[in-house]
């Protein structure tokens, strides 16, 4: 084991007609992964598109052409997992699709489950069971249903729709307040028809696609893997652009929302005007992490810890769209109170207030999380994705190397550009 | 130093176990080449020991509801600052937990393994708890339960429990209630405290690329040993076998309708290799009658019934256990009914032989999948370990389950009579 650093690095190890594929070799883990990504920029046309046909896909394939076949042959493979979903990185939007199988040394037979596994994956992304030549209508029309269920089922989960709310009203006329599963007005004009003709046109042949191998493959297996992807048909690749981080906030928006809600969430969006490869990203994770990332951080100790407002208070980056965000559950009247004390904070983060405990925990508190990304594959692979996004392809090392070098001044470099432009409230329903 | 070492070749994993003089015992599961060393040290103790006999006393005595979580963060206070900040200079991650059975504090870490471990050992032992702390902590524990008054899966579940329960305090939320914590003092604490963390009613468990007998060493020395291992008596009601209502709704800020719903159980041997058995063959069940493969699954997804949100599972502990299925639904009633439906024909014509083989085979490659992660480890095998067993004894079930005592299990749990029905509707 000597090479024990090289592992969980990324290695590019094909790249054809638009498509990389990249290994993350790792012995340590019982499954090895398959990861599909369709990259997009997220635009009003293609979000809902986008969002709704992994739903559709997943319906069933030529050979297993139901939900229920390809359940009872996951279970037939020692219980591998097929799951897919949609994320968006700034202002790109990524369609995920995914298997995790038991890795050959414990399947106990001679099976080689990754074959099985790229070649299920091949088919549900690229040989929808079809009716008429386009995708069954019962099957659209109800995934269509279960997508406005999922857009309207937001509010469900309050923490996350506050977070989010904040970030849309902020982001309002930049693509990046469009909704990774898209909107309900845009469902109502999908139908089997029009999805098949953007699929077969658009989605398969001319989205960036990028995938990610974990675990102990042997590279002559994926081989096998590469040579079933390069026969999919291809065009012209499109060209996902970068998305602009750059804006000066005039002066800072308040958007209040009422719901029948028993807690008041809080969420601050902040522009901080840094890139996602630019080397000051480095100093904005430390100060983020200071500010609000952790037990050890500003907002905790002084939110929850000192003044008992909160149970949670803390702040979150956005990496590709320059943004962070505060977010804090609180009792309604205590609004006043909390937002002076979060605003106290960063003036402290400005005026380079940061005692030493507070600065090298959250170097520690970072590294230590970056270290902790590489026991778990689902992780690795988003750390990777983002880097390559990104364009930085950092290791963990170099990037805990980085965050290491950065400076008390260098956080408060960066301090002042980081600006305040909304702040959101959800709140009870006047009684 | 004794301990005792085993091996389960097949998904090549390996236990230590070392049983200090106290009562305690110490676990390492080694995981070569993995970042995170994760440590926990769990006390028997959860939300429903709310009424016990205090050792040395012949009273018993009725604690406020909420207590043992309240008491869990407490604890990380010392006499000289927070335990955080001790922590968060280790570069460390601390937490805690309180579920209905256990409390459990732990950290993760990926450097300097052996201070991080001597500081959880030292703090759970020393407590210091003043009046003023307390107080303090009711508006962030208050925000705690507040917080999960807005989530409905929470509140449907919760709900579900105090449909399927009369007086079990099972029924209550591990949090408790802003009133029921506001009867929480210092005494109470010290009570709580001193009657369920003796170290013979506690647990240490590290998982991560550590040297297991540095781990021992450290148990060996850090673990107090004073007195007499003292006898615990704990009071629970008595709970009738029937379920207490079979429907229960609230209304919240939802945009559809959620459930829970689940059937009661009614059995006396809960623990050791007998609740292992009877907990594999419930899941078992619950895949084959309304698991993703199963058809009445695909019925209801394509009418629209359920989502991608249904869900279910089974939960076998001391002296209770149930099923809980749901997920969002237009017509949780329908759902139920259709259920119902399924395990009444299942009941006519038995199970499916070769289902059950298919689901076991599955069952087992997800249970595998489970080692990969050192969290789930911990918090799976503290949760078994407090029933008696070992996580690695689910291996040996999933082996030797048979058909036939599956078969038995599906009629003793899925009774009509025994289901209740928890909605979440819109405002």
């Amino acid at each position: 084991m000597n090479d024990v650093s090289a592992r969980e690095n990324l290695y590019k190890i094909g790249s054809f007609n638009g498509i990389d594929i990249y290994k993350i070799r790792s012995e340590k883990f019982k499954t090895n992964t398959i990861n599909v990504f369709f990259h997009d920029n997220l635009n009003h046309e293609r979000a809902t598109k986008n969002a709704l046909l992994p739903a559709v896909l997943r319906r069933g394939c030529k050979s297993f052409p139901s939900l229920q076949d390809i359940a009872l042959y996951l279970e037939e493979l020692y219980g591998a997992i097929f799951d897919c979903g949609v994320v968006k990185k700034g202002e790109t939007q990524i369609v995920h699709f995914y298997m995790e199988f038991i890795s050959d040394r414990y399947t106990g037979d001679d099976e080689s489950l990754f074959e099985k596994a790229y070649r299920l994956l091949y088919e549900i992304i690229t040989q929808p069971v079809l009716e008429n030549e386009v995708f069954r209508t019962d099957y659209v029309e109800q995934e269509k249903e279960n997508l406005r269920k999922l857009i309207e089922g937001r509010i469900n989960d309050k923490l996350q729709y506050a977070v989010d709310k904040c970030l849309e009203e902020m982001c309002k006329d930049e693509p990046f307040s469009i909704y990774e599963y898209g909107s309900v007005d845009d469902l109502k004009d999908i139908d089997s028809n029009g999805l098949y003709e953007y699929y077969i046109r658009t989605f398969l042949p001319t989205l960036p696609v990028s995938i990610f191998i974990t675990g102990d493959v042997e590279d002559g297996k994926i081989q096998g893997m590469m040579d079933l992807f390069s026969g999919m048909k291809r065009g012209p690749v499109k060209h996902v652009v970068s998305t602009p981080v750059k804006k000066d906030v005039k002066e800072i928006r308040h958007v209040t929302e009422k719901m029948n809600v028993n807690q008041g969430k809080l969420s601050i969006g902040f522009r901080t005007n840094i890139g996602p490869s630019d080397e000051e990203y480095n100093s904005l994770i430390v100060y983020s992490s200071i500010l609000g990332g952790g037990p050890h951080s500003k907002l905790f100790q002084n939110v929850r810890e000192k003044a008992s407002l909160a149970y949670y208070a803390f702040s979150r980056l956005e990496r590709f769209k320059g943004l962070m965000v505060i977010s804090s559950g609180i009792e309604a009247e205590n609004k006043d109170k909390a937002l002076e004390i979060i605003f106290d904070q960063i003036e402290d983060m400005k005026k380079g207030n940061i005692t030493d405990y507070e600065f090298d925990s959250a170097i520690k508190y970072l590294e230590n999380g970056l270290k902790s990304m590489r026991d778990s594959q689902l992780q690795i692979v988003d750390y990777y994705l983002s880097q390559v996004i990104a364009g930085t392809n950092y290791d963990f090392d170099t990037l805990i190397n980085k965050i290491k070098k950065v400076t008390k001044q260098d956080v408060t470099d960066i301090a002042a550009q980081i600006q305040p432009d909304t702040i959101y409230f959800l709140t009870a329903e006047d009684k | 130093m004794d301990y005792k070492t085993t091996h389960y070749k097949d998904i090549n994993e390996v236990i230590y176990i070392y049983e200090h003089k106290s009562g305690l015992k110490a676990f390492v599961i080694p995981k070569k080449g993995y970042s995170k060393k994760y440590a926990t040290f769990a006390t028997h103790y959860g939300s429903i020991n709310n009424e016990f006999i205090p050792p040395g006393e012949k009273e018993s005595l009725k604690v406020p509801d909420g207590i043992a979580h309240f008491l869990e963060h407490k604890l990380f206070e010392q006499e000289d600052g927070s335990v955080i900040d001790k922590f968060s200079k280790l570069g460390s991650s601390p937490n805690a937990y309180t579920s209905f059975n256990h409390t459990v504090y732990l950290f993760s870490c990926t450097e300097k393994f052996q201070e991080n471990l001597k500081l959880l050992l030292e703090y759970v032992q020393n407590p210091y708890i003043t009046e003023e702390s307390v107080e303090k902590e009711k508006g962030i524990i208050g925000q705690e339960i507040r917080m999960y008054e807005d989530n409905p899966n929470w509140r449907s579940s919760v709900n579900l429990l105090g449909a399927l329960y009369s007086r079990h305090p099972i029924r209550v939320d591990m949090a408790g209630t802003i009133e029921s914590i506001s009867q929480i003092n210092r005494d109470y604490l010290y009570k709580c405290y001193n009657t369920f963390y003796h170290p013979s009613n506690m647990m240490v468990l590290v998982v991560g690329d550590v040297d297991h007998e540095q781990v021992f060493r450290q148990v060996e020395e850090s673990i107090k040993t004073s007195g007499s291992k003292p006898e615990i008596r704990r009071i629970f009601p008595e709970e009738p076998e029937a379920i207490n209502k079979p429907y229960v709704e609230q209304k919240l800020a939802v945009s559809v309708p959620l459930f829970q719903a689940g059937f009661k159980d009614n059995i006396k041997n809960t623990g050791g290799m007998d609740g292992l058995y009877r907990e594999v063959a419930v899941k078992l069940l619950l895949e084959m009658i309304m698991g993703k493969s199963s058809p009445l699954y695909s019925q209801l997804y394509s009418e629209g019934l359920i989502n991608a949100t249904f869900g279910f599972d089974y939960t076998i502990e001391e002296n209770y256990a149930f099923s809980m299925f749901g997920g969002e639904s237009p017509n949780p009633e329908k759902v139920r009914d259709r259920i119902l439906e399924a395990i009444w024909n299942i009941g006519y014509t038995g199970l499916d032989a070769s289902a059950f083989d298919r689901i076991r085979k599955a069952m087992k490659g997800r249970f595998v999948r489970q080692f990969n992660s050192v969290e789930r480890i911990s918090h799976n095998f503290i949760s078994v370990y407090f029933r008696g067993v070992n996580i690695f004894d689910y291996l040996h079930v999933y082996d030797t389950i048979s058909l036939e005592y599956t078969n038995d299990i599906f009629r003793q749990h899925f009774k009509p009579e025994q289901l209740a029905l928890s909605v979440i509707k819109p405002v």
